[in-house]
């Protein structure tokens, strides 16, 4: 299982409206996604952030590990510089902006 | 108990239609054959409107005949009058409305669960996630709960198995999980119970050969196929912007 069925993804930051930043959506980065086709596929799957903790947690079908994610959903896309909007289960903390998040292929319409 | 009673003047009034011969029968039937309900009433209460308007209050009053038992006892009169059927020991203190009939609104045991174009039995499918991620499956069929369908993607790769028999117990209930429990505590046990193992049943095995028989041939047939489902789906060798193309094009 060390194939990747992931893409990768950069949090770029959070929405904004003309003054101030929204952190219930975040922007994100597809690596490979340049035009608006891309974005379109993207849309509807299903983005997590991964890390790691000192602490085990249990992990579904697994033994309990310090993996830990954060899920969310990818809306719909970001104006015309394809990126895309984010809507994670609980807010991103700031800290990972500019880290990885993985785009899942799932739920998959092809 | 209401909507039982509603029940039955419906279907039996089927029933005199059809044998206008017979209509002598029990004293009930005919009854029942009366009172059909008037719906020319115009409705103006603001209540949602029952599916049988008149049938409710009507209900109460005729349809209950009477029996008359013998009764023991000296001076009694020997028989008394009694309903025939015996009144609820308890009913609601305000008519409940009855539930306006919605459309189309089904629990979704009894949904329709559309298979996208793209797959059909003996596509080559990739498994998204889960614990065969990566891997490429050929599809045999569809079962009724549409389990798996957003988890996969499919490939243009198609086997005809149009021949292969699978076997009609395959079903949802036949690959549900089932829940391994803890034995009971026994007396000086109680420390060293385990959890019970998840072992393949012999059904399971048997289901495996007898349809891994009829699609490995088939595989076989075409070249390099048996090699290609051996391998790993990665995404280090495509890219969303492809997908996304590809997935256009398939579209139009």
């Amino acid at each position: 299982m060390s194939e990747r069925l992931w893409s990768k993804a950069i949090f770029v930051g959070y929405e904004w409206d003309l003054w101030s930043q929204r952190e219930h959506m975040a922007l994100l980065k597809i690596e490979g996604v340049f035009a608006p086709d891309g974005t379109e596929f993207c849309l509807g799957k299903r983005c997590a952030y991964v890390y790691k903790v000192k602490d085990n947690k249990v992990t579904p079908g697994g033994k309990p590990n310090k993996t830990r994610v954060i899920w969310g959903k990818i809306t719909c896309a970001h104006g015309t510089i394809v990126m895309v909007h984010v809507k994670f289960q609980r807010n991103l903390p700031a800290k990972v902006i500019g880290l990885r998040i993985r785009v899942m292929m799932y739920p998959s319409g092809i | 108990m209401a909507g039982e009673k509603a029940e039955k003047p419906d279907t039996k009034e089927k029933k005199p239609e059809a044998k206008k011969v017979n209509a002598g029968g029990k004293a009930k039937k005919g009854n029942l054959k009366d009172k059909t309900p008037k719906k020319g009433k115009p409705h103006c209460s603001r209540n949602p409107v029952p599916l049988n308007p008149g049938l409710k209050r009507k209900k109460m009053e005729k349809v209950l005949a009477t029996v008359t038992k013998p009764v023991g006892g000296d001076k009694n009169g020997g028989t008394r009058v009694v309903k025939f059927h015996k009144m609820p020991r308890y009913y609601p203190t305000e008519d409940v409305p009855r539930k306006l009939l919605s459309h189309d609104k089904k629990p979704f045991s009894q949904h329709v669960k559309k298979l996208r174009a793209t797959i059909t039995p003996g596509t080559i499918l990739i498994i998204l996630t889960g614990r065969h991620r990566g891997k490429r499956v050929v599809l045999l069929k569809q079962l009724s709960s549409g389990l798996l369908l957003k988890f996969v993607i499919a490939t243009s790769t198609k086997i005809d198995i149009s021949s292969v028999k699978i076997p009609k117990h395959l079903t949802d209930a036949y690959f549900k999980k089932k829940k391994l429990h803890k034995p009971r505590h026994e007396e000086g046990e109680i420390f060293d119970t385990e959890k019970e193992k998840y072992e393949i049943t012999e059904q399971r095995k048997v289901d495996q050969k007898a349809v891994d028989s009829q699609i490995l041939p088939k595989i076989r047939v075409v070249p390099q196929l048996q090699g290609y489902l051996h391998s790993v789906f990665s995404h280090k060798w495509s890219l969303p912007s492809q997908i996304g193309v590809l997935n256009f094009l398939q579209r139009s």
